[in-house]
């Protein structure tokens, strides 16, 4: 008989260490998730305007979800160990509308991972690069954005400068192809912001102008956002089923 | 601006030599605009036009299909081959006026020795201009061949390039909003947390069918058993009650 109760203090300790954990990542989700929202990346603008921000819900879910977290589980431990009836209820209810928005926020974030694809960004900076009468803000926004992005990272368009030549754009319609084969802004610049060489920028000569293309500088750092919000969130839901399972177990073996 | 000089040859010294060289696509180095939607560019014909230090060395660019009928007397700058007019009335132009000084032989290691056929937008239009370098005007394909001149005397012509082809410029496609491809991390994640989810959501409601079932009074819980300790019972007693009787 002293050995059930042992099982049952086991299952207790078990259970609170559970919980720990279970708080500690809920700190750790919230503040990764306020990371996100808060650091507006350079590729904002370009997200915004492919109205593709549903990382940016993911990561906003993220954030109540690791504060609830927290709190059900102070609540949790608080429960285990007065081994009282109502509160576990309590606690597990609670918890599986938390798990439920977490399962959400972690499948946005995979979908959304899906849906970056390159063509997605060569069709906004087609038709919005260099627009010449800009409808609205955001396509000068676009035009900026770009520009800044090729200059720090040293790329030019989004596969390359051949996405000039292959496709038809509103830069191509405003700017002749034996001037810009590319625009200016896929040349080396020196110092003042002048092409080096323009010349050789125009032939496309190795060293005078960026050969290679933006969308790993792009994607890099949404896809490493979704992936940090996905698979962290995943991984706190396998632990949390874990741990309500042995919550459910416990409730059931003690008495009011 | 040279004086030109009619030449008395006889007839049949205006047969141009034709030079074993074929003008190219310049390919090294490997360049980003050796093809774009207007230009190309080709190798500058280095030692190839040693014997003609005199003439005026001409790059012939020609429609696909009318490079078989050029006829090498057509003069330079005349609206017969004026850049303006092509590709309609004029089948084939004459452009990029160089002399052997600006070839020369041997190339230098290292620099990059390129002819680029329509890069001068200014006089595209300009008929005072009619040898323009001007772009081109549709994606071809064209032949080019090297034309030296000797006043109005064809003296030497290279072969004619293979037909060079540009790049055509497309409307780019509208991406599909949902993706064809369904990656397996989407799925995977989808089914093991709905999974979870559904055995989560059981065990609920197996527990609150447990505990309506439970204060409905059967005492069906396994409590927490007491401490149950055996105590031997003081016998002495017992045995010392019937004595006491008699």
């Amino acid at each position: 008989m002293a050995k059930n109760d042992d099982c049952v203090h086991v299952l207790q300790g078990l259970l609170v260490f559970g919980n720990v954990v279970i708080g500690m990542c809920g700190i750790a989700l919230t503040a990764e998730c306020i990371y996100f929202v808060s650091n507006h990346h350079d590729p904002y603008p370009l997200l915004k305007a492919t109205e593709n921000r549903d990382i940016y819900a993911a990561a906003w879910i993220g954030i109540f979800v690791g504060l609830a977290l927290f709190a059900l589980s102070i609540l949790g431990i608080v429960g285990v160990i007065k081994a009282s009836r109502t509160l576990l209820l309590v606690y597990i209810i609670l918890m599986l509308i938390t798990f439920a928005f977490e399962m959400a926020s972690c499948i946005t974030a995979v979908t959304h991972q899906d849906s970056l694809t390159p063509e997605h960004f060569l069709k906004q900076m087609l038709e919005r690069y260099q627009k010449s009468e800009p409808a609205n803000n955001s396509e000068n926004e676009v035009t900026k954005t770009w520009d800044e992005l090729m200059l720090q990272n040293h790329c030019c368009g989004v596969l390359g400068p051949s996405d000039w030549q292959e496709y038809t754009s509103a830069f191509r319609s405003m700017h002749s192809d034996a001037d810009y084969p590319w625009p200016r802004m896929c040349c080396v610049l020196d110092a003042q912001g002048h092409p080096i060489n323009l010349d050789g920028c125009k032939l496309g000569v190795p060293g005078y102008y960026n050969s290679n293309g933006c969308y790993d500088a792009i994607s890099g750092p949404v896809n490493t956002h979704a992936w940090g919000v996905a698979w962290f969130g995943f991984s706190i839901l396998c632990w949390t089923f874990c741990v309500l399972l042995g919550t459910m177990f416990y409730w059931s073996i003690i008495e009011y | 601006q040279r004086g030109i000089h009619t030449s008395t040859a006889p007839p049949w010294l205006l047969t141009a030599v034709r030079l074993k060289y074929t003008p190219v696509l310049t390919k090294d180095p490997p360049l980003g605009g050796q093809r774009t939607t207007s230009t190309f560019v080709l190798d500058q014909p280095r030692c190839v036009f040693e014997d003609y230090g005199n003439a005026d060395i001409w790059l012939v660019v020609a429609l696909d299909r009318a490079a078989s009928t050029f006829n090498n007397t057509a003069r330079p700058g005349s609206p017969e081959t004026a850049f303006q007019s092509f590709p309609k009335p004029v089948r084939a132009y004459m452009t990029l006026n160089a002399t052997l000084v600006s070839y020369p032989c041997p190339k230098p290691a290292g620099d990059i020795t390129v002819l680029r056929v329509g890069s001068e937008t200014s006089c595209a239009q300009d008929v005072m201009r009619p040898t323009c370098n001007g772009p081109l005007p549709g994606p071809g394909p064209y032949r080019v061949k090297f034309l030296a001149l000797e006043g109005s005397v064809p003296v030497a012509e290279t072969e004619w390039s293979k037909p060079i082809t540009l790049i055509e410029g497309r409307a780019v496609r509208s991406p599909s909003s949902i993706s064809t491809k369904s990656s397996a991390s989407m799925i995977a994640i989808t089914t093991i947390l709905s999974i979870l989810f559904a055995i989560l959501l059981a065990g609920l409601v197996a527990m609150l069918v447990f505990w309506s079932s439970d204060s409905c009074g059967g005492s069906s819980t396994f409590s927490k058993p007491e401490s149950v300790t055996v105590r031997r019972y003081n016998t002495h007693h017992v045995y010392d009650q019937p004595a006491a009787r008699l």
